[in-house]
């Protein structure tokens, strides 16, 4: 502002004034980086208690130094210095390529662990049904509306009842990887081909990509499989992480094909790190004795800090955020659609957005009591669909459904009580991302005649889904971390890998929870929970960093 | 479509067609979740704590055990193993985290909140914004782990040499740390909000930087920054896993000391209260969790006890909030 260089008009008030405003200018920045740099320097504690890079022998610092470090400075100082966008689009691909392994890990955790593929696959077959029915139906205006509800209905209850059980009685079944990239590729390349239609405007070349991602995920796991790899973990990878970033660089490049030196940055760091760790194991440098290894990553829990590990959690989490994200995103978004859409200024949506303020202030910790008093005990046999008071006058006995499901601790009701603590979160962001869909836009669908349903669904939905997928993702990042509820719920303190819906919940932070408390020797609290912290934080991370990319991305 | 059924088409593409309804309706059931969900809360939590308290357990026909609500408010000892459920040593514990973090939180966060606002250039902003976002986005389970593994060794270390292992410092200054953003982004709103008129007006008159942030946007401000301080300590009062881990379990009240003397003496709070282990409601709760959690005995029913009264503390300071920022609102239009 002006004034700030306005201040010799006067002898000595300038100078006195300007003074204190310098100081008290400084003073704010220092205390908005108070909390930063706190947390930051507790992040770099805990990092060198899971990791230890300070164990390594100096000659691997070295190698590192120079086949990784080295080079990608260099190459990232070049093509930032050119300034033409390459730098940018080395960094976003870097980014993708560190990001989307570990949610390829994730996924490979399901199923491997939980899902057993061939169920899985009879089930997506017969979802794949479904989805197929009513792509079918929509296109046809012959049929009445309700003709086409009856006929996705019918089909929907046929379609999960039977077909699993036919598919799973077939007497030849493909070798497991190839279900899984049946299972998993098949969606992936679906999004791959909308997303490449939309972002070239053309079906073929959308078809091709399709095409592609799907051979891609194939021929992947038939790769992995023969090179000993894992064929299954091969199919995953390749289907989570490969084709994402096979797609941003294919689009990237097409858009600007000058930029196309930025992809440099990624390959130097993949080749240096290749190269590195290649020249350390000839020489025989040893790396950091870390705590956080594969062995932690994948070992089960154990009383002795020498053998713990998180899988069990770590699955127990993912599965937890699987649950929640089906059970939370439909249920927000379709409330944050009625309260911006239907009832903007109505008094009972008045009081539902009052309510649903007062919800987001609730403590964790009471979500919890919820769970506990009401899922965990009180439905404990199950969802009263003919309740006793109603079935006993008429001679008719109790109907209740899903009595494994709910009961103390499993991972539906710890994955339900989360989705109500998120809930008021996601609907808020989701509000927030249909307020900001221009009005004249709505008015010009409404205006060529369209419903308010069709104009939801092709104008105002498409509009807002990317901060409506940022907001949502924020929300699970907040539920990953949750601990109190599912303690509450009843959790118990050792868990094993959870195999369904009616396990015993486990998750990341409740078994930090278990290693500081019930096993809290200092082994435990200086090496072992160091590495269950860094392993959540990562994941933590990993989802926020996706929601703020796509935050600044479709800001602009 | 043929000419003929025109008329059929318009009427099923209407407001009430079928369609139509089936979309409103799955929008409104969703929207009415959350209605649900306070329903469902405030109905687990009086229906439990009816049979926990003697006044109406009877009403309820539970036998055994139960709490009378004058005990339960006023009764100074909190002990699971002798069954004495009185709330206020876990009160002082609560409010003594709650102070210890308001001091951290409340002067950091306005601070953060003036010079987001009115300092930082909108790049420094980019970067600071997300930052910021992970101080309240880490999860509390790890800020425990923090106070116990490096922040009481510190304090130990230099500050204060007897502090217990589990302490009420450390556990108030994660906390505080973790409700920075809450303070400083409800603030950083209302402080955006205030017109630039007022801002150039203090400009007119000779007013510095200085002058306009603290003598114009802040006083303007005002009820925003003063119901983010309730919402923030809202979320103080409910913090469970950090206090957990890191302030320990045992139950005590303050003690006072006084100071003045003969006939003028002033109670005053012992301060060392906060370097010794302490139990908040919360961290109470969990600990009722692994004495009985399916039986349904009296420990049980005393966590909706705690639970109630937890609820009733913080849906009145998040109202008192909503107050506070709509009838202390300046209107500039």
């Amino acid at each position: 502002m002006a004034t700030d260089t306005r201040t010799t008009v006067s002898e000595g008030f300038g100078e006195v004034s300007r003074t204190v405003g310098t100081a008290f200018r400084y003073l704010l920045l220092a205390a908005t980086l108070v909390g930063i740099l706190a947390v930051g320097v507790l992040f770099v504690y805990v990092g060198n208690d899971a990791i230890q890079p300070l164990t390594a022998d100096p000659g691997w610092h070295l190698t590192f130094f120079l086949t990784l470090v080295v080079p990608t400075l260099a190459v990232g100082g070049v093509l930032r210095a050119r300034a033409d966008g390459s730098f940018r689009v080395g960094l976003e691909s870097l980014g993708l390529l560190a990001v989307m392994p570990l949610f390829a890990g994730g996924v490979a955790t399901l199923f491997l662990s939980v899902l057993p593929a061939l169920v899985t696959f009879s089930y997506a077959v017969a979802l794949g049904l479904v989805v197929a029915t009513v792509v079918a139906l929509m296109r046809s205006r012959r049929v009445g509306f309700g003709a086409k509800l009856l006929v996705v209905g019918v089909a929907t209850v046929v379609s999960l009842l039977f077909v699993p059980g036919i598919i799973q009685s077939l007497p030849f079944v493909p070798v497991e990887w190839l279900l899984v990239a049946l299972t998993l590729g098949t969606p992936v390349a679906a999004i791959a081909g909308a997303y490449a239609t939309s972002s070239w405007n053309d079906r073929r070349t959308g078809r091709i990509a399709g095409a592609a991602a799907l051979g891609g995920v194939v021929a992947a796991g038939l790769l992995g499989s023969l090179i000993g790899f894992g064929g299954t973990a091969a199919t995953i990878l390749a289907a989570v992480a490969g084709v994402p970033v096979a797609l941003y660089a294919a689009t990237a490049l097409d858009r600007h094909p000058a930029r196309r030196d930025g992809l440099l940055l990624p390959l130097t760091v993949v080749g240096g790190m290749l190269l590195g760790a290649f020249l350390v194991r000839t020489v025989g440098f040893a790396g950091p004795a870390a705590w956080l290894d594969w062995a932690f990553l994948t070992g089960p829990n154990s009383i002795t800090a020498e053998d713990a590990g998180i899988y069990p959690a770590l699955v127990g989490s993912i599965l937890l955020m699987l649950i929640v994200a089906l059970l939370s995103f439909p249920v927000g978004i379709g409330a944050a659609v009625y309260l911006e859409e239907y009832a903007p200024d109505s008094r009972l949506a008045q009081l539902i957005e009052v309510n649903i303020a007062n919800l987001a202030g609730v403590p964790s910790v009471v979500y919890g009591l919820l769970g506990l008093g009401l899922l965990a005990r009180m439905l404990d046999e199950g969802l009263p669909i003919l309740p006793a008071a109603i079935a006993d006058p008429l001679g008719l006995e109790p109907v209740r459904v899903g009595a494994n499901l709910f009961g103390i601790g499993t991972v539906f009701v710890g994955g339900m009580t989360l989705s109500l603590l998120i809930l008021p979160i996601v609907i808020i962001s989701s509000q927030e991302a249909i307020r900001s869909v221009p009005p004249s836009q709505r008015q010009a669908s409404y205006g060529m005649g369209a419903t308010r349903w069709q104009t939801i669904r092709n104008v105002v939905l498409p509009k807002a889904f990317p901060g409506i997928l940022t907001g949502t993702i924020l929300a699970l990042g907040r539920a990953i971390g949750e601990t109190a509820p599912l303690l509450v719920i009843g959790a118990p303190n050792q868990f094993g890998l959870p195999q369904e819906l009616s396990s015993r919940v486990g998750a990341m932070p409740l078994q930090i929870y278990a290693w500081a408390t019930t096993s809290g020797t200092p082994e435990f609290y200086a090496k072992v929970i160091p590495a269950g912290v860094v392993v959540l934080l990562v994941a933590m991370l990993a989802m926020n960093s996706v929601a703020i990319v796509l935050r600044n991305r479709f800001q602009s | 479509m043929g000419a003929d059924n025109l008329d059929d088409s318009l009427t099923t593409q209407t407001e009430n067609s079928p369609r139509e309804l089936l979309a409103r309706s799955f929008f409104f059931v969703c929207a009415f979740v959350s209605i649900l969900t306070t329903v469902g809360i405030v109905f687990v939590l009086v229906t439990e704590a009816t049979t926990f308290f003697s006044e109406t357990a009877g009403l309820r026909g539970v036998t055994g055990p139960t709490v009378s609500i004058v005990d339960f408010l006023t009764g100074t000892e909190f002990s699971i193993a002798s069954e004495q459920f009185g709330v206020l040593p876990l009160l002082s514990g609560t409010l003594a985290i709650v102070v210890g973090a308001a001091v951290i939180a409340l002067p950091l966060g306005v601070a953060t909140a003036i010079y987001l606002s009115e300092y930082a250039d909108p790049q420094t902003r980019k970067y600071l914004k997300p930052a910021l976002e992970i101080l309240a986005g880490v999860p509390t389970v790890i800020y425990g782990y923090f106070a116990v593994e490096y922040i009481t060794p510190l304090l130990e270390r230099y500050l204060f040499p007897d502090i217990g292992f589990f302490n009420a410092l450390s556990a108030s200054i994660v906390v505080g740390i973790m409700i920075i953003p809450m303070v400083s982004s409800i603030s950083e709103d209302a402080m955006s909000a205030v017109p630039d008129d007022l801002r150039e007006a203090g400009y007119g008159m000779g007013a510095t930087k200085f002058d306009v942030s603290t003598g114009i946007v802040v006083p303007a401000a005002i009820s925003g920054i003063f119901s983010s301080f309730i919402l923030a300590i809202s979320r103080a009062i409910g913090e469970t896993m950090a206090v957990t881990i890191a302030a320990g379990a045992s139950p005590k009240l303050v003690e006072f000391g006084t100071v003045g003397a003969g006939p003028v003496s002033v109670p005053y709070p012992d301060p060392a209260y906060f370097l010794e282990p302490i139990q908040t409601m919360t961290s109470a709760m969990v600990q009722l969790l692994f004495s009985d959690i399916t039986g349904g005995g009296v420990a049980y029913r005393s966590l909706f006890g705690i639970g109630i009264t937890l609820f009733v503390i913080t849906l009145i300071m998040n109202v008192l909030s909503d107050w506070v920022a709509s009838r202390y609102q300046e209107d500039y239009d």
